[in-house]
């Protein structure tokens, strides 16, 4: 038990330790967090009027960002399957920063999905009263957390068992393992199903949603981890192989082959057919009664899209220059369609015809920032402490001297 | 932050083991721990400008929900809700939990023959339900059709000529259809909102927690959420209140329609009703079969708005004669037959 | 870092537009004429019963020529242009049914039912018109308004009136009419009157 004390507490005294580069990046990071809290603290005060949603967009970059990152936290397990499925070795050693990140950004959706309530006061009223299985939110509620605890649990133990350098147990993680796998596909499925099922808004209730959703998933996800572990080869001393990183090129390339498919099928199912339900694609795509504020956006995101999966399928990403381009590409790509692509154009024209335009104050961005800020600063920690551990620097024999369990296995092992 | 720059000088990875650290090493942490809280607390400097309303009570934190207070609860509820209401506004309401009548269903329909657009069903609605008015929040939307199209996206909502009824154009109010399939009911994760015995879907709003998934979920654009605290004067106020209805209510909670139930449901018409100058608006218990709005639904042409949504609203449309068209021009009666 | 936070420089105002008052003719909800239903009428001042002048003075058999007094009221009814149809010649004080028989200057419905007949069985359903009070009766009194509370029974046809406004949400952007662009009408009706090009000539209306 004291082991597991010292673990936490070790963990968190790594967290501060580092060369200059990086508290450079955890003060920046800081300081967005700081503005993000001071910002959702003006808009505890002053009501969601601060932010620039209405009644005619009800939901805007908080529900946004908090879809696009259920799909990264999806992803992030994603890298499981090649390991324990198909037995891929490669990318075995860079699970748990898969795992790691699906924390990390758990953790930014709930955090996003408070800073969009009303009372947020009122949570524990979720508890109290849990309309399940009639509210798809609640059914998201329980993926969600779900989710983050398995997580947890699967990160925590493998590291902690580094920690003690014991052999971790089978039986402890690799079926949490894969209920993981289930898991991930089904949060973001679950998602998708909020959307999904209101029969009110035509440019939501398709059921082309949710394979898009796991689609662009699987194109940013691991594009995310690709960049993340570049930096942990160059700045740790932990060894990634280059085996992994194009493995995940691979599951990227394909994904965003994918996607790009599926966008394929909703521009020809919503232009070709031209009912009036396909007036909220046309708003966002060709501007809609001369309010056209979201057009460049989606055009600019499908050229990064088409870009990056082109750069993919070309076997001149296989080097790492390319990879990254491509890969920065298809996070901001996937960012802005799954935001302001899917979010946002279903409300316009609301299901009156009205058209009101959303623009996100500073507040908002404010807030959505410093969430960021704050989930990229949990992971960089979270990468800061399993690092050392990993590698077997940091364990406890090391700091403290062989334990009282350590020393019976010892003996029981000389006794043998 | 002086973090970053002190560091340099220090061993990396400090051996945990190693005896206590030094008393610079004291200092600087300290330091740098104090500059850290001092913005953390800074980051949480606007929450000084909170009003105290906005802060909830003990008692507002463990309230229940509507549907599990006992009788005493509700009481001492409406009590709390009086001496708030009295002393925000220096009004004394009256606030009653009215509970549905047995035998009842509420059913709405709208002529739109008749409809002039003149929207003072709008206005009443808003002096009658304590609505907001800065910012302004409306359940009624009277929506200016053009002629020849039921698609809502033709309509317009912003008309301002000198007068109505325009030419070429129908006029169709929307608000809360209090639908027999509500998709805003299914969707509420915490059940704030629910559909009572008497048809009309009712919100708590105490216990909603301001997600907006039924204002995502509603096809007919029903919902309003209150975005910032709601600006009403104490000369607008209309202390007659019911709990599931009028009550004021605070920011970050939804509302809509109900029907006026704290007017129906003793027997009243809506406000809405009320008001209509040209008799276009109908309202009754669809369950006594003599009733007006039995008598509509039995004879006239009556149909909803989009029905293929399934939501079965409890509001219906129907059109009977010319009705407001009288002022564009006849085609002159031809001369034939027996003449 | 927390001089910044306090110091507050980007402070935005959120843009809650004032209230504006609504007019208290927006929520008037009294009938819009307000008839005696007396058989009086007032000239100069002063106030007469129809009888006083009518049974002094015989009228000719037909009213088609112009009319020397009343000459305030203007006859718009449609295909109804003879005041004789609703009058009763005999008895000013009264109205004519279908015989000639009187009808009381009181009960107008009776009379606009002659004609108006499925008008008239939907109001007496309190279908047609408003119906002041409540709906369930047992709880409280209804008044269903005559129908000259409504109608002028010269120009029966309902005064158009001016709208009160119209919504001023929060950050509801310019909601002045935007011109339908290069989009087709997805109006049925009024394909026919868009030009080749794809314009949408709707509001040009040809005079």
């Amino acid at each position: 038990m004291r082991r597991y004390f010292t673990f936490l507490w070790q963990c968190l005294r790594m967290s501060f330790v580092g060369d200059w580069r990086y508290y450079a990046w955890m003060s920046v990071l800081t300081v967005f967090a700081l503005l993000g809290l001071h910002a959702w603290c003006r808009q505890l005060v002053g009501g969601l009027a601060t932010t620039g949603m209405t009644d005619q967009v009800s939901w805007g970059v908080y529900i946004a960002n908090f879809t696009y990152l259920v799909g990264l936290a999806a992803a992030a397990a994603m890298l499981v399957i090649p390991v324990y499925i198909y037995r891929n070795m490669h990318l075995h050693d860079v699970v748990i920063f898969g795992e790691l990140l699906a924390v990390a950004v758990i953790i930014m959706c709930l955090l996003f999905v408070t800073v969009d309530l009303g009372r947020p006061d009122r949570s524990l009223h979720l508890i109290q009263r849990f309309n399940f299985p009639g509210s798809m939110l609640t059914w998201d509620v329980i993926a969600l957390n779900g989710y983050l605890l398995l997580n947890l649990h699967i990160c925590g133990y493998l590291i902690y068992c580094a920690y003690c350098e014991r052999k971790p147990s089978r039986a402890f993680y690799v079926p949490f393992v894969f209920i993981a796998i289930v898991w991930a596909v089904s949060i973001h499925t679950v998602t998708a199903f909020l959307y999904v099922g209101l029969g009110g808004r035509p440019f939501w209730n398709s059921a082309i949603i949710a394979p898009r959703f796991l689609a662009s998933a699987f194109a940013a996800g691991p594009a995310f981890i690709i960049l993340t572990l570049q930096i942990v080869r160059r700045y740790t001393s932990y060894r990634v192989g280059d085996e992994a990183l194009l493995t995940l090129r691979r599951i990227v390339q394909v994904a965003a082959l994918i996607n790009l498919f599926l966008l394929g099928c909703e521009l020809f199912t919503e232009f070709y057919s031209d009912s009036a339900h396909t007036a909220s694609s046309r708003y966002l795509y060709l501007g809609l009664h001369g309010r056209n504020a979201l057009v460049p956006w989606i055009w600019t995101a499908i050229a990064f899209n088409t870009v990056a999966t082109l750069l993919l399928v070309l076997p001149s990403s296989r080097g790492l220059k390319v990879l990254n381009v491509a890969c920065v590409l298809a996070i901001v790509g996937i960012w802005i369609e799954k935001g302001m692509g899917l979010i946002v154009p279903a409300f316009i024209p609301t299901p009156l015809g009205e058209i009101v335009e959303y623009v996100p104050t500073i507040n908002e961005v404010l807030v959505s920032l410093g969430i960021w800020a704050f989930g990229l600063l949990l992971y960089t920690v979270f990468v800061r402490m399993s690092v050392p551990v990993l590698s077997g620097e940091l364990t406890y024999r090391r700091l403290y001297g062989p334990s009282r369990q350590d020393n019976n296995r010892s003996q029981a092992e000389t006794a043998a | 932050m002086n973090g970053p720059n002190d560091r340099q000088d220090e061993p990396q990875a400090a051996a945990p083991g190693s005896p206590g650290m030094t008393r610079r090493g004291f200092i600087r942490k300290s330091a740098v721990a104090a500059a850290g809280a001092a913005a953390v607390a800074a980051a949480l400097s606007p929450l000084r400008n909170i009003s105290p309303d906005h802060i909830p009570t003990l008692e507002q934190l463990l309230q229940k929900h509507y549907k599990e207070m006992t009788p005493e609860e509700m009481k001492a509820v409406l009590e709390r809700i009086s001496r708030e209401v009295e002393k925000r506004y220096a009004v004394r309401p009256q606030v009653a939990d009215i509970k549905p009548m047995t035998g009842v269903e509420f059913v709405y329909a709208l002529n739109i023959s008749r409809c002039i657009g003149c929207r003072r069903c709008v206005h009443a609605c808003v002096k009658e339900n304590n609505q907001s008015r800065s910012p302004e929040i409306q359940y009624i939307r009277v929506l200016k059709m053009e002629k020849g199209s039921i698609d809502v996206e033709t309509s317009d909502h912003h008309y301002d000529p000198p007068t109505v009824p325009e030419h070429e154009s129908y006029y169709m109010p929307v608000q809360c259809h209090q639908c027999a399939n509500p998709p805003c009911v299914k969707v509420c994760p915490v059940e704030a909102t629910w559909q009572e015995p008497d048809g009309i879907t009712v919100i708590d709003y105490d216990w909603c927690i301001g997600c907006r998934y039924c204002e995502a979920a509603c096809p007919y654009w029903a919902r309003r959420f209150n975005f910032a605290e709601p600006g009403l004067t104490a000369e607008e106020l209309n202390p007659n209140m019911a709990y599931l209805s009028n009550r004021p209510r605070a920011v970050g909670v939804m509302e809509k329609c109900t029907y006026c139930l704290h007017r129906t449901r003793v027997g009243r018409m809506p406000a809405c009703v009320e008001a209509c100058p040209t008799g276009s608006r109908k309202f009754g218990n669809v369950l006594d079969p003599k009733s007006e709005i039995a008598y509509i639904l039995r004879h006239k042409r009556v149909f909803v708005l989009k029905q293929e949504v399934g939501t079965l609203p409890r509001f219906f449309y129907y059109f009977d004669e010319r009705g407001s068209r009288y002022h564009e021009p006849l085609d002159p009666a031809v001369s034939g037959g027996d003449a | 870092m927390a001089g910044l936070l306090l110091a507050d420089p980007w402070q935005e105002a959120v843009p809650i537009p004032p209230k504006t008052d609504v007019p208290v003719w927006a929520t008037d909800t009294t009938p819009v004429r307000h008839p005696t239903l007396k058989p009086e009428t007032v000239i100069a001042g002063m106030t007469f019963r129809c009888s006083e002048c009518h049974d002094l003075f015989p009228s000719p058999p037909e009213t088609d020529r112009a009319l020397t007094q009343h000459r305030h009221i203007v006859l718009d009814h449609g295909i109804n242009a003879r005041c004789f149809n609703c009058h009763n010649r005999q008895d000013r004080n009264a109205f004519a049914d279908d015989r000639g028989d009187p009808i009381p200057f009181d009960q107008p419905p009776v009379l606009c039912a002659k004609c108006h007949g499925p008008v008239y069985r939907d109001w007496t359903h309190d279908v047609h018109g408003r119906t002041d009070g409540y709906w369930n009766d047992s709880l409280g009194s209804r008044r269903r308004l005559k129908c000259v509370e409504c109608h002028d029974p010269h120009a029966p046809a309902f005064q158009a009136m001016r709208p009160a406004r119209g919504p001023n949400t929060l950050r509801m952007g310019d909601q002045t009419h935007h011109p339908a662009g290069t989009e087709k009408t997805k109006n049925p009706l009024l394909i026919y009157r868009q030009t080749p090009s794809g314009r949408d000539v709707t509001h040009e209306r040809p005079e």
